[in-house]
């Protein structure tokens, strides 16, 4: 076997996702970025017993190591307000005659801060859906949640943010 | 604006580099790959060996002594 070509495989299949697990639990792409390390440092360690395992199999190995490190990642919940702060910054008051590369920016701001808001399940599920690119059917498989809970949170999770861009773009109506 | 170009657009901003994981994986792959513990095994043959030996004990231990004439 080629270790490094089946680890590839891997790594390129998931760490996306990945990521995008620890963003939505940290709030911070930075700490998600090496908790993702730890994660796919393990899948190397242990990627004999993995190559044999079947692609789900992988999928679930893969988020039950997430997962572990993920309740060691909440000791550093105390910089996560301040990470997500830092992502998302409270927006300004609407538009007026701001250029279109502010207001793209400010509408960012906006959405980063209504999921920063979110319930962790629902955040989560937003932010593997949105910047994992996972189906809802690869997020109950990689959560252990049934596929109808997550498209329920990944529901009221939208419905959250589109309301903060409605106040956002007509403030009047808060 | 749709909500689904905001908020793929606010996930452009959380989601990894390419470069950052290309480093990332580097720095794995650089790590070295663990050596497989060597398990001491017995010979697979040790079984046969055993009940074989243990049968002909038992056997000439269980003969009848031969009188003396």
């Amino acid at each position: 076997m080629d270790r490094e070509a089946e680890f590839r495989r891997l790594y390129e299949a998931h760490r996306g996702a990945v990521h995008a697990y620890f963003t939505g639990r940290t709030g911070d792409p930075q700490s998600a970025a090496d908790l993702m390390q730890d994660v796919f440092l393990r899948v190397w360690q242990h990627l004999d017993k993995l190559a044999d395992t079947p692609e789900d199999g992988q999928r679930a190995w893969v988020f039950t190591v997430a997962r572990n490190l993920s309740v060691d990642a909440h000791r550093h919940q105390q910089t996560q307000a301040g990470a997500w702060q830092a992502l998302t910054r409270e927006p300004a008051s609407a538009p007026q005659s701001a250029s279109t590369a502010v207001i793209a920016a400010e509408r960012v701001a906006v959405v980063g801060e209504a999921i920063r808001r979110l319930p962790e399940p629902q955040r989560v599920a937003l932010t593997m859906a949105a910047a994992g690119g996972m189906t809802s059917a690869e997020l109950a498989a990689a959560l252990g949640v049934p596929a109808g809970t997550v498209r329920y949170r990944l529901s009221l999770a939208r419905r959250a943010v589109a309301e903060a861009l409605d106040r956002y773009d007509d403030p009047a109506e808060k | 604006m749709s909500l689904d170009d905001d908020i793929a657009a606010w996930a452009a901003t959380v989601r990894l580099p390419d470069a950052e994981a290309a480093a990332i994986f580097q720095r794995i792959v650089g790590t070295p790959a663990p050596v497989p513990a060597v398990t001491p095994r017995l010979d697979p043959s040790w079984w046969r060996h055993f009940t074989a030996d243990f049968t002909a004990r038992m056997v000439s231990s269980t003969r009848p002594v031969r009188q003396a004439a």
